[in-house]
């Protein structure tokens, strides 16, 4: 259940360049070139940009950096693990 | 004989079905009078049932699989073909002149040379229009070309280095090197920027975001400006040609799936003078040149697309 602190992108937003912390729960929208650290990833895409903590419970990952946190669940299109090695479709974290 | 292989990975058909024209009009038989057993191989990235075989006559159409899941990863597989050249040529690259290439073969005869790319899109030559020895790629640190980052601790000011760029860096620790005639003036090449991308693009999340933003997006983005200016020189082109719909959107539209001609018109029409308008002329400018040469080389009389404001320069100074 969220709390109030919460902060819950909805299905239909995009996100452009932003960071995102702990508090916010990604409920379907479309983050290009955004910086994730720490919240939780339940659907929408993640377009580039650097996923630094948190979990990826589902959703599309694409041509991001997946530096840490955890994978649970999703489509890994492609990416970049945290030593900046390719990961090609499927290849989703965690990564060796 | 001396075999070849021309690659290159495809998400689209319809550019694929253009690529394929041209390379099997202009490259593959300059290497086959050069004394090559030529084939060409596309990769389709994506929805492999929508390249109907019989608009690539006598080319080998792959799909993903292990060690080749993607287009990235297909690079490397290629190396593993049976053949001692490899001629990478990126999906929207056009060589209009395959005896120019041809030419660069003697370099090869160099122990030294490892490759010769006819195409550089930044500081270091990629895969664009790479011909390389496959013998001197396969030594080296495997993934031999994918794409890397470095310096990610310093993000957002990481290094992005695109497909083969670090196979370069990696030959000259070997002594070896790329010769690079993307410098040669008036090279036979029409080159095209990101037309898979934005296509990609709109098919990944502009339906999610809806058309008002994902245009939007598009108009303070140059890259994405820049692909959706490609696309429509490029379907134009490809409609002349073909007598069939480029980029299709999802009711058929032309240019429907990356952006029509008229929403592209809107949005430079809004567009005020400044740095981002500065470079997007002089990169339509450069497209320009691309698609005129292009479709010279198809005998094609191009008429361009009524697609700048009538405030812009006009496109055919260009020529």
């Amino acid at each position: 259940m969220a709390g109030s602190s919460t902060v819950v992108l909805k299905k239909g937003e995009f996100y452009h360049r932003k960071v995102f912390g702990p508090e916010t729960i990604n409920k379907g929208a479309v983050l290009l070139e955004c910086d994730w650290d720490g919240g939780t990833f339940e659907s929408g895409i993640m377009m580039g940009g650097l996923f630094r903590a948190g979990r990826f419970i589902d959703g599309t990952f694409w041509g991001g950096v997946f530096w840490d946190g955890e994978w649970v669940g999703g489509i890994w299109e492609n990416g970049f693990d945290r030593q900046g090695r390719y990961r090609p479709r499927t290849d989703h974290p965690p990564h060796e | 004989m001396r075999r070849l292989i021309i690659a290159s990975p495809h998400r689209y058909p319809d550019l694929a079905r253009l690529w394929y024209r041209v390379v099997s009009q202009r490259v593959a038989p300059a290497f086959a009078r050069a004394g090559f057993e030529v084939e060409i191989v596309i990769f389709r990235d994506a929805r492999p049932e929508t390249f109907l075989p019989e608009n690539y006559p006598n080319a080998r159409l792959e799909t993903a699989r292990p060690k080749a899941r993607d287009f990235v990863e297909f690079y490397d597989a290629a190396l593993e073909f049976d053949s001692e050249f490899l001629f990478f040529i990126d999906a929207d690259v056009f060589l209009l002149d395959g005896a120019w290439a041809v030419s660069y073969l003697s370099d090869l005869d160099d122990p030294d040379k490892a490759a010769v790319s006819f195409l550089r899109r930044a500081t270091v030559p990629g895969v664009y229009a790479l011909l390389c020895k496959t013998e001197a790629y396969r030594r080296l640190p495997k993934p031999v070309l994918a794409a890397t980052y470095e310096r990610l601790e310093q993000w957002p000011n990481a290094l992005n280095r695109g497909p083969g760029e670090n196979a370069v860096m990696a030959l000259q620790q070997l002594g070896r090197s790329v010769l690079d005639a993307n410098a040669e003036a008036n090279a036979p090449i029409s080159d095209f920027h990101g037309t898979t991308v934005i296509r990609a693009s709109r098919e990944m999340f502009a339906a999610e975001i809806g058309e008002e933003q994902f245009l939007a997006l598009l108009s303070r983005k140059r890259y994405f400006l820049m692909a959706a200016y490609d696309n429509i020189l490029l379907g134009n082109l490809y409609e002349r040609i073909f007598g069939e719909t480029f980029a299709p959107g999802i009711n058929g539209e032309s240019l429907g799936g990356s952006v029509t001609i008229e929403a592209l018109r809107r949005i430079l029409n809004d567009l005020e003078p400044g740095v981002l308008r500065d470079k997007i002329e002089d990169y339509f400018a450069r497209s320009n040149r691309s698609i005129l040469k292009l479709a010279a080389a198809q005998g094609v009389n191009y008429e361009f697309p009524p697609v700048l404001p009538e405030h812009w320069p006009p496109q055919n100074v260009a020529a």
